[in-house]
């Protein structure tokens, strides 16, 4: 293995030459490594370990090596798949978890089909190992979080001359013929905003998820199709809102007609309970929510009724804040209401809540305690108010991300203009023009209309 | 265009009673007017006011059986015998009433059947004046359907513009009596539009389109525009002008109180009191004009305080008693918060005794205009304070920029991604087999579950 180290690790140079490689150079190197790598990989060679002892995997950093990681990597774990031993399993599936978050991104571009293997083999590792399904949503939100824009289509797979080039947009490498992504159908994508939406739900990120519910929601659709997704997340995104504003929201411009339709039919229950949210009595909410509860059980939204229900009165309570500067617990006690019973709760209670809410920061206010008297809330009037500089770097950002997405604006109008139907049809619309420029007949009625309007004009004159 | 004439009991479904002793001396009330609407005034007297209501019913009935209109007549009689059946008006004359019966249907024949004969004639003005003569009948025994047919066919014949007007007020006449404002603004507006000439020579038409206007847009609750109306009519109304459908002192309260209900106090002094016009009317009803003074001064306490006393006349007259609550409720919250304006805190004490009936507390009304966002301010229920909230326009703008710039963001990144999955190919199409169009990829969904089955459970 010793030996066999130094070429593996000979691309990219390291430590990085002070003039980086050209892309044409990059290119070449790359190639050269991964043809040498495949080369290696079909002898066991591979999987020997360094003369210390070592596995190569504790040796190879795979953030800067990604091209001979991957390949040991693999072969390592096809090794585990076939000879079934449980030695060093969970050491090798940290490798994997490790290696997912960190490889070089360039050097992936030319990688599809070993990722696509590592992926695959991966999955049946984890399934052995009884890894997945972790419900340790936190390590999903880096991925989740991220927005999309761009689906890799199955038209147009121009294949780029040099992948590695970094001004490329994403959309000219990440296509089906470089491995890097198999063929999606909608429900893939809808599944992907629907549940990345769960996640958020999970960890009561409710901003988030209302954003990753509406791209389901929102989803184009042709002759006001509905995908049963868009449905169960319009269901969802109604609850989140409710616990995130306290009133239904107006549902996003771009939601296509033809689905807000079908959204508003077989959404009815929900839209019932978001109405009594805002405007009813807390006893009525919770007899509409108890009668509802089969619905509610078969949608899987059991838990996020009981979310609205516990949240009534805290929406409550800030209300109060609209009208009151000052007012004392026993005030609130008589005219708030728990949706969870139903009932007025005791003094205590309500102060706790307070609390709780101060603490989560849903309440901008200042609970004072006085021995033998009840406990007075003081609303802050406003929001936070940022300081100037904060309020810079704020703003500083968003125009970074605005100025950002005008890129992305032109790589999507690059991509269709490029679309082949589309230069078929501009094609015709040239070919139209030529036709009609030559016949005039259509500017010649237009001609004799002006002049006679032009005449009427005179005679009104005179 | 016409609906179907009200009939008495729709009119006053919600029967207001009102008990405290009205201002007004009922003979000198009723003198102001003319024509039927005498009749329809006595009656909402009679049926809503429990001080006048027998003296009003009696003379209902006198008038009833002057006229010809036997319904009207034997509602009054009807009405009077449930308040006063000891009365000797309470009694119906049967044989007056079949005797009219009789000269009304001969009367109808007659009208129709000369009108059939100008119709053979094909003389226009004869057929023009038939019509009327028949709408006038119609309206006199109460038949307001048929009049207001009779009134429009009036119009195919019409030869000089004065026709127009006169087509016009008779249905402006009759529309007001059936309450059908469309018809009142629309005839209202033909007068204008068409006759700018007859405008001219007849002085009295101008008051009497602001009142039917007024009137109109003052039903419909829109006070801004009606307070407008009424104070641009014109001072020339002699007495009795208009008298079948309004008198003088109506058009000062009218326009006095929808416009106390809709200006502030800059408009106030403005449009209502510098206005020379109006002041000839306010002249008759001067504590309307004591009441607007009083809340251009700011001394709102005061200037409620006359409404208040007022209250009674206000809900026994034809046409304010739906909207006297919502008006003074209007005057009243506007009096709280143009007293509010010029303090940052108004002990909760202080708003009681300027606005409170004694002994009862103004804070629930308070509650309700903050909530309702007419008033600007917060209560402080331990030092019994109402604080105005201090505006920060710097937090404002900051928190709607950052909204603005995210809201795009987020906006124009969905669009990137629609036209991309447009271009990809991915959009939600109807499954051409399936005869439920409209859920694509929804059986597939359900199969493709397995790995999001541990996700959709959460919280289940």
């Amino acid at each position: 293995m010793d030996d066999l180290l130094p070429r593996m690790l000979s691309f990219p140079p390291h430590p990085p030459p002070p003039k980086p490689l050209s892309d044409e150079k990059y290119d070449e190197g790359i190639k050269a490594q991964i043809a040498f790598m495949q080369q290696k990989a079909t002898t066991k060679h591979i999987l020997d370990q360094t003369s210390g002892g070592e596995s190569t995997l504790n040796v190879i950093n795979p953030a800067l090596n990604t091209v001979p990681y991957i390949f040991t990597l693999t072969a390592q774990l096809s090794e585990a798949l076939n000879s079934n031993s449980t030695k060093d399993t969970e050491w090798l599936w940290a490798k994997i978890c490790n290696f997912m978050s960190t490889f070089d991104p360039r050097q992936i571009r030319y990688l599809g089909i070993q990722l696509e293997k590592l992926l695959q083999d991966g999955k049946t590792f984890a399934r052995r190992l009884g890894q997945a399904y972790t419900q340790d949503f936190e390590e999903a939100v880096p991925v989740v979080e991220k927005p999309i824009l761009y689906l890799p289509g199955t038209r147009d797979q121009t294949k780029p001359r040099l992948p590695c080039d970094l001004t490329l947009p994403v959309s000219a490498f990440l296509t089906i013929n470089s491995n890097l992504t198999t063929k999606l159908r909608h429900v893939d994508v809808l599944e992907y905003f629907l549940y990345s939406g769960m996640v958020f739900i999970g960890l009561r990120k409710w901003e988030k998820a209302l954003e990753c519910l509406e791209n389901a929601m929102t989803y184009p659709t042709k002759e006001s199709a509905c995908s049963k997704i868009m449905v169960t997340a319009y269901k969802k995104w109604i609850l989140v809102s409710l616990l995130l504003v306290g009133k239904p929201l107006t549902l996003p411009r771009i939601t296509n007609s033809g689905a807000a339709k079908i959204y508003h039919i077989l959404a009815k229950p929900y839209e019932t309970v978001a109405q009594l949210f805002e405007t009813a009595s807390a006893s009525r909410l919770k007899s509409e929510i108890d009668i509802g509860s089969k619905v509610w059980q078969d949608d899987c939204n059991t838990g996020l009724m009981l979310e609205v229900l516990a949240a009534y009165q805290k929406f409550q309570i800030r209300r109060l804040a609209d009208i009151y500067s000052k007012i004392s617990i026993p005030e609130i006690v008589s005219q708030t209401m728990s949706a969870e019973s139903g009932n007025r709760i005791s003094a205590e209670a309500v102060e706790a809540l307070i609390q709780e809410m101060i603490r989560e920061g849903t309440l901008h206010a200042t609970l004072s305690q006085s021995p033998n008297k009840p406990s007075i809330l003081t609303f802050k009037v406003g929001g936070p108010t940022l300081s100037e500089a904060d309020f810079q770097r704020e703003l500083a950002v968003s125009t970074k991300q605005i100025q950002a997405l005008s890129q992305d604006i032109k790589v999507t109008d690059r991509i269709l203009t490029h679309d082949k139907d589309y230069i078929k049809y501009a094609a015709k619309q040239k070919k139209n023009k030529g036709a009609s420029g030559g016949g005039g007949d259509l500017g010649l009625g237009d001609m004799d209309w002006n002049v006679m309007e032009e005449e009427d004009l005179m005679n009104g004159g005179f | 265009m016409a609906s179907a004439p009200s009939s008495p009991t729709q009119t006053r479904k919600r029967s207001i009673v009102v008990t405290d002793t009205p201002k007004f001396d009922l003979e000198s009330y009723i003198q102001n007017y003319k024509g039927r609407t005498r009749l329809d005034r006595l009656i909402l007297i009679g049926t809503s006011s429990t001080f006048l209501g027998v003296d009003a019913l009696k003379a209902a009935v006198t008038e009833a059986k002057q006229g010809q209109d036997v319904k009207k007549y034997v509602e009054a009689v009807g009405h009077l015998q449930i308040i006063g059946p000891t009365e000797k008006e309470a009694v119906v004359d049967n044989a007056w009433v079949e005797k009219q019966n009789k000269h009304n249907a001969a009367e109808t024949n007659r009208l129709e059947h000369e009108l059939k004969g100008y119709k053979n004639n094909l003389i226009k003005e004869s057929i023009r004046m038939g019509n009327e003569d028949l709408g006038k009948h119609y309206q006199a025994i109460g038949d307001l359907a048929k009049a207001f047919e009779a009134y429009s066919r009036m119009r195919q014949d019409i030869s000089i513009s004065k026709h127009i007007v006169d087509v016009s007020k008779h249905l402006i006449e009759v529309a007001i009596e059936q309450r059908n404002w469309l018809a009142v603004s629309t005839n209202a507006q033909k007068i204008r539009g068409n006759n700018p000439v007859s405008m001219e020579e007849d002085k009295s038409l101008q008051p009497y389109l602001c009142a039917a206007d007024g009137l109109a847009q003052m039903d419909s609750g829109e006070y801004y525009s009606a307070a407008h109306s009424f104070l641009a009519t014109n001072s020339g109304l002699a007495p009795g002008q208009c008298s079948e459908i309004i008198s003088q002192n109506d058009i000062a309260i009218y326009g006095g109180l929808c416009a106390l209900a809709s200006m502030d106090r800059n408009e106030l002094q403005r449009k209502v009191l510098d206005n020379s016009n109006f002041r000839s009317y306010l002249e008759l009803e001067p504590h309307i004009r004591r009441a607007i003074t009083f809340f251009v001064n700011s001394r709102y306490a005061q200037c409620l305080a006359i409404l208040e006393s007022y209250r009674a006349d206000y809900l026994l007259d034809l046409h304010l008693q739906k909207h006297v609550d919502e008006l003074y409720h209007l005057i009243r919250s506007k009096s709280i918060v143009q007293y509010f304006i010029p303090f940052s805190c108004v002990t909760l004490d202080n708003l009681n005794s300027q606005f409170a009936a004694p002994g009862k507390s103004i804070e629930k009304e308070l509650v309700q205009m903050i909530a309702r966002k007419e008033l600007d301010a917060r209560i402080d229920t331990q030092n019994r304070v109402v604080t105005s909230v201090p505006s920060d326009a710097r937090a404002r703008l900051q928190a709607s920029t950052l909204a603005a710039a995210r809201e795009y963001e987020r906006e124009a990144r969905r669009r990137i991604l629609h036209m991309n999955i447009a271009e990809a190919d991915l959009e939600v199409k109807s499954p051409k087999k399936h005869t439920l169009a409209t859920f694509g990829g929804a059986d597939e969904w359900e199969n493709s579950m397995g790995a999001g089955r541990a996700l959709r459970s959460f919280h289940g």
